[in-house]
């Protein structure tokens, strides 16, 4: 569906944030080659969605996308020129251009320095580097983030069943409604080092 | 358990000589680390080093990004009827499940007005938990300050660098500890130190509560 490029070296689809240049979309009229990013489609700067999107490989966007993102097992990029105005649900995200939406991860989310962000952020690591525009709510807590990310907790289960008072309860505006349906099995959730 | 943050590029970290003891902000962060959960705003922009430094315990983080904006130059020319409502739209929307118990300000009550300055605080009042604290950085011996608000960034040892890019410098307020009692709607000293540079570092609290939050 999305303008494709050749899988990276060590398999993890990461993307250069650097390299724009992306020419737009698949079977573009009159585009040129299309320019080959690391094992990531590309949803290039002419193109806008509204509406749901879902896929199962990394994706960067340059364009405009309103609705909801979903690449459960993948990584997003959010390049510079990208704008999302979604809901953003994915292996890891990485932003460099403009969200407006809650931004989940089941392994991170990273903000870049010139990237701006309005929405609340749900992943075991977060990064935010100097420089970069956020406004909204971090989850530092693994056990609303396990929650929130539909992952099974042993702890938060015996936690809701002791009758745990209101402000220990994992972020319920947080709680993402499609996510949750699933079990998550298979997501690692585990907090380490970067 | 807290989640963990990925290191980013941040200039002028640990060992930087230019750090700031500021003892009440080690203080409040101490407390912070105790394992409960809470929930925090912080009137600044977000760091990876604070979000370390709140992350020894679980917690929500709220992030207003004030600082940067041209925000706080509409609290300060908004007409008194409407002051109220402006400084509110700077924050973000009231949970009255999840009440912020620890406030971040900063250096941002110098940038705002008196007028301002008691608005501001008085919708982050009604945002905050019964005992909430807040904590402030107020210019206080020098006659001037920057002419925009600080990048506060801490070290891992809970000192404070600015590292906001120069921008000239303004008047500044000069609130004296008595008149900050008075502005800062319904938040009271608690304690302050003049710090190294000539500021002095303020924490606020909140009436009720009874020490129950920890802080």
């Amino acid at each position: 569906m999305f303008e494709r490029g050749k899988k990276d070296d060590n398999g993890t689809g990461d993307t250069d944030s650097g390299s724009t240049g992306t020419q737009g979309f698949l079977g573009s009229v009159g585009a040129k080659p299309a320019v080959r990013e690391k094992g990531t489609a590309i949803i290039g700067r002419s193109i806008q969605i509204n509406g749901d999107l879902r896929g199962n490989e990394d994706l960067r966007i340059e364009g405009d996308v309103s609705g909801t993102v979903e690449l459960r097992n993948s990584s997003l990029t959010i390049g510079k020129e990208g704008k999302v105005r979604a809901d953003v649900f994915a292996k890891s995200i990485a932003v460099d251009g403009t969200t407006e939406g809650d931004l989940y991860a089941t392994e991170r989310v990273v903000v870049h320095v010139n990237a701006r962000v309005n929405g609340n952020i749900i992943a075991p690591r977060v990064g935010i580097e100097e420089g970069a525009r956020f406004k909204g709510s971090i989850e530092m807590d693994q056990e609303a983030v396990d929650k929130a990310l539909g992952k099974s907790s042993r702890k938060a289960a015996a936690a809701d069943t002791s009758g745990r008072t209101d402000d220990k309860a994992p972020d319920s505006k947080a709680a993402p409604k499609k996510v949750a349906k699933e079990s998550g099995a298979g997501l690692n959730t585990r907090a380490g080092a970067a | 358990m807290p989640v963990s943050t990925i290191r980013t590029p941040v200039a002028g970290l640990a060992g930087d000589s230019a750090a700031l003891n500021a003892p009440l902000f080690r203080l409040l962060t101490d407390r912070l680390a105790d394992g409960r959960r809470r929930a925090i705003l912080d009137l600044g922009a977000a760091t990876t080093p604070m979000l370390d430094l709140l992350g020894r315990s679980p917690c929500r983080v709220e992030i207003a990004d004030l600082g940067s904006d041209r925000e706080l130059e509409q609290v300060n020319a908004a007409e008194p009827d409407a002051v109220i409502a402006a400084a509110d739209a700077l924050l973000p929307a009231r949970r009255e499940d999840s009440r912020f118990d620890a406030i971040f300000c900063w250096d941002i009550p110098n940038h705002l007005n008196r007028q301002g300055l008691t608005a501001l605080m008085t919708a982050v009042a009604a945002r905050a938990g019964p005992g909430a604290v807040a904590h402030m950085l107020i210019y206080y011996s020098a006659g001037t300050m920057p002419a925009r608000p600080g990048r506060f960034v801490p070290t891992a040892d809970a000192r404070l660098v600015d590292n906001a890019a120069a921008a000239g410098t303004i008047d500044a307020p000069r609130y004296s500890p008595e008149e900050l009692d008075r502005l800062m709607g319904g938040f009271a000293i608690d304690s302050a130190r003049l710090l190294a540079n000539g500021m002095q570092e303020f924490l606020f609290r909140l009436p009720g509560g009874h020490g129950s939050n920890g802080l």
